[in-house]
């Protein structure tokens, strides 16, 4: 626990598998590598990504600026008791 | 060639040489020899009466080399040069035979060292028999100084540098001066705030007109010799404009990333962009490359959107400038002994187990917590603090073998600190002996005990472990001979010091050498201190042994005043025992420069050709060369090889 309270921010990512065309650039370009491809199929027959470590989404919405579809975006996490500072 | 006159000289250095070698007889042989035409024994040959004798004998028999079979060259060459030359014959036509360290000090049987005294002499002659008359080189001088390190001796050094009038470039690599010193909260014995007493230096520093002052810069490489050196430096990003920035702090407040502050040895966190204290100089943001998201403003860049002075370009690259400098001052300092070594005082398994840097941010006023003594894990006020000292220190088995000097004092100090800040609060210090050697010193220590009444047990920590939420403490009281057991809020280990990792580098970069414990080597431990073995380099403060700041500052005033007195002369003189080409013989294969260490050989016309300034006359090359094309003056193949047959005959 930090002397000077500092917080970590912390984001939600929320992704719209239906309107995923499976291009990777979210996987490709998260800085803190949160998102993976998804083994699963959405209905378009393509993998769609998923978030592998949510804990580490920083609320940069990279990813949403550069979604081509708008399939995927980031809300920030309010809730500060979960939210200590990481190390 | 005319055939030389060579006069010997044998000291009985008292009875450390007579005591062995039977000098008279060594005198008496070397008469013998075809090239002496004079030889004497006497018993200090480097007292006046002696030298006068060298000198006298030089003039009365026409000689033209001398020989001296006395102690160690590194002693008394230079003294009996300088009489040759007052006697009107070059220096380097005195050779010195060393018959007391290499000789007399590691024989029992005189016969066998006479023996040995006399094949060195002989070689020594045979060698001084085609020695050439020289001159020394001169050598201009670069009237700048480098001094690598900003912390306190790297500070001190630089002001009295400037203050004599030599233009000084400060080199640090953290984004900001002080070093060490600044995280401290008071300083023994007399409890002054550090800050309070460095930061006026650190201004005075950054507002020198001779100073320039380079922070988040390293040194990457260095080339040359004493009065020209050439320093290649990497200046880091920081990515902040510090002449743009108004330290406002919005940046600071955006930025999304949070991780441990190093300045506040992670009892705080910091953002990316940060800013290391707020006395910083530079008074400049920094941003850290590697916990920022990518230096990208679409992928974040919340910080530049926010910076109404536009100081922030994430377009800055790492750049090298290549400066010039005459001498260098190397003044790296320490790092405390890794916790994680300390295994069995609970690294990372016990919280609130802190080392004494941090401790010293918690009881500073500018620290972590404002100046009050509060405990990491739960943030209340530790009621039992236990300080162990010798952490590290004086435990040849397993950590270092030696005494880190300062941590009875700040241990002492720490419990001193903490009774003020906590009066109902009990502070126990394990110790091993108290070492107090220093002007007011000892009546600190005994005030911790006396007034302060910390409770001082002799004895070491056997183990510690997290019990509820207390830390349990099993000692031992050697004094009572009683097993101690302590339950304690926070544990203060007194960790040892030890060369910074900054200190090894620069050793690398410079070659220059180290002690056994990894601490910068002092040319010579009583005479020469502050001098490293490379001429023009000099070392200060805690990279050279560990030391406390009084200490460090007297010893960054001396290379101070060793840096002075070199680049006060007009010209250097350079030993002319350098490297020379047989240009006949030599192919260009280009052997010699790629083995010649001081970058010293290059090819001209398909020739190599020496630089006699930079060429320290090591024979690197001469060893390399396959057709003896090169050789160093007065260590011909010529001289080697008569000097190992005098040896074996």
């Amino acid at each position: 626990m930090f002397f000077n309270n500092l917080k970590q921010l912390h984001g939600t990512v929320y992704i719209n598998d239906i309107w995923c065309k499976g291009c990777g650039f979210c996987v490709q370009f998260c800085p803190t590598n949160v998102l993976d491809i998804s083994p699963e199929f959405n209905a378009k027959g393509y993998h769609p990504p998923y978030a592998k470590n949510p804990e580490k989404c920083h609320d940069c919405q990279y990813c949403q600026m550069i979604c081509p579809e708008f399939s995927i975006f980031v809300t920030k996490d309010n809730e500060i008791a979960k939210g200590e500072a990481e190390k | 060639m005319t055939k030389k006159r060579t006069g010997v000289f044998v000291c009985h250095c008292g009875n450390n040489i007579a005591a062995t070698v039977d000098v008279a007889r060594v005198a008496k042989e070397m008469s013998a020899e075809e090239t002496v035409v004079y030889s004497q024994d006497y018993v200090y040959m480097c007292s006046d009466p002696g030298q006068n004798a060298v000198i006298q004998a030089i003039k009365d028999n026409q000689l033209d080399s001398v020989v001296v079979s006395c102690c160690s060259p590194s002693l008394h060459e230079k003294t009996f040069r300088d009489n040759a030359t007052r006697a009107g014959i070059s220096g380097f036509t005195c050779e010195i035979a060393n018959i007391r360290e290499q000789c007399a000090w590691v024989h029992k049987d005189r016969d066998v060292g006479t023996e040995k005294a006399i094949k060195i002499s002989r070689s020594a002659v045979r060698r001084a028999g085609r020695n050439q008359s020289l001159e020394p080189i001169a050598v201009p001088v670069t009237r700048r100084v480098m001094v690598i390190g900003g912390g306190i001796a790297g500070i001190q050094a630089s002001l009295d540098m400037a203050n004599a009038g030599l233009e000084v470039l400060l080199v640090e690599k953290q984004a900001t001066l002080g070093g060490h010193m600044l995280q401290l909260s008071e300083t023994f014995p007399t409890l002054d705030c550090s800050q309070c007493i460095l930061s006026p230096k650190m201004v005075e520093v950054s507002r020198h007109p001779k100073i320039t002052v380079m922070t988040y810069c390293e040194v990457q490489e260095v080339s040359g010799s004493v009065g020209n050196f050439k320093a290649k430096i990497l200046k880091k990003p920081t990515f902040v404009d510090p002449e743009k920035c108004k330290i406002c702090d919005d940046c600071t407040q955006v930025c999304p990333v949070v991780v441990p502050n190093e300045y506040e040895l992670g009892l705080t966190a910091r953002r990316a962009i940060y800013i290391p204290y707020a006395q910083a100089i530079p008074a400049s943001y920094t941003l850290d490359e590697d916990a920022c998201l990518g230096l990208n403003p679409i992928r974040c860049g919340k910080c530049k959107d926010v910076c109404e002075a536009e100081a922030i370009n994430y377009d800055m690259r790492p750049e090298t400038v290549v400066e010039e400098v005459g001498a260098i001052v190397v003044a790296t300092g320490f790092d405390l002994y890794g916790q994680e070594n300390l295994g069995e005082y609970g690294y990372g398994k016990v919280e609130d187990v802190l080392d004494g840097l941090q401790f010293e941010r918690l009881c500073s006023a500018s620290g972590a917590t404002s100046g009050h003594v509060l405990r990491p894990s739960d943030h209340k006020v530790p009621k039992d603090v236990v300080f162990i000292q010798c952490a590290g220190s004086r435990d040849p088995a397993q950590h270092c073998a030696y005494c880190s000097k300062i941590c009875c004092m700040y241990t002492a100090k720490h419990a001193s600190l903490y009774k003020h800040h906590v009066p109902d609060g009990r502070a126990y210090v394990f110790y091993i002996d108290i070492r107090s050697g220093g002007k007011g010193y000892e009546e600190f220590v005994q005030r911790t005990m006396e007034e302060d009444g910390a409770i001082y047990l002799r004895g070491r920590v056997s183990k510690l472990y997290r019990h509820n939420d207390k830390i349990k403490v099993l000692g031992t009281d050697t004094l009572t001979g009683q097993n101690v057991e302590i339950d304690a809020d926070m544990v203060v280990l007194a960790l040892a010091m030890q060369p910074s990792k900054g200190t090894a580098d620069a050793a690398k970069v410079l070659k220059i050498g180290r002690d056994k414990d990894g601490f910068l080597a002092e040319a010579h431990p009583k005479l020469k201190p502050v001098e490293s073995v490379t001429a023009g380099i000099f070392l200060a403060g805690a990279a050279q042994g560990p030391k406390d700041i009084p200490e460090t500052v007297a010893q960054a005033g001396a290379a101070a005043a060793k840096v002075i007195a070199l680049l006060s002369q007009a010209t250097l003189s350079h030993a002319p025992t350098v490297a020379r080409v047989r240009r006949s013989h030599c192919t260009g294969c280009e052997m010699c420069v790629t083995a010649c260490p001081y970058h010293a050989i290059r090819l001209e016309n398909g020739k190599a050709v020496v630089n006699e300034v930079l060429c320290e006359g090591c024979g690197s090359c001469t060893a390399t060369c396959l057709r003896a094309a090169i050789e160093v003056k007065n260590a011909t193949q010529m001289q080697v090889f008569e000097m190992i047959e005098a040896c074996l005959a």
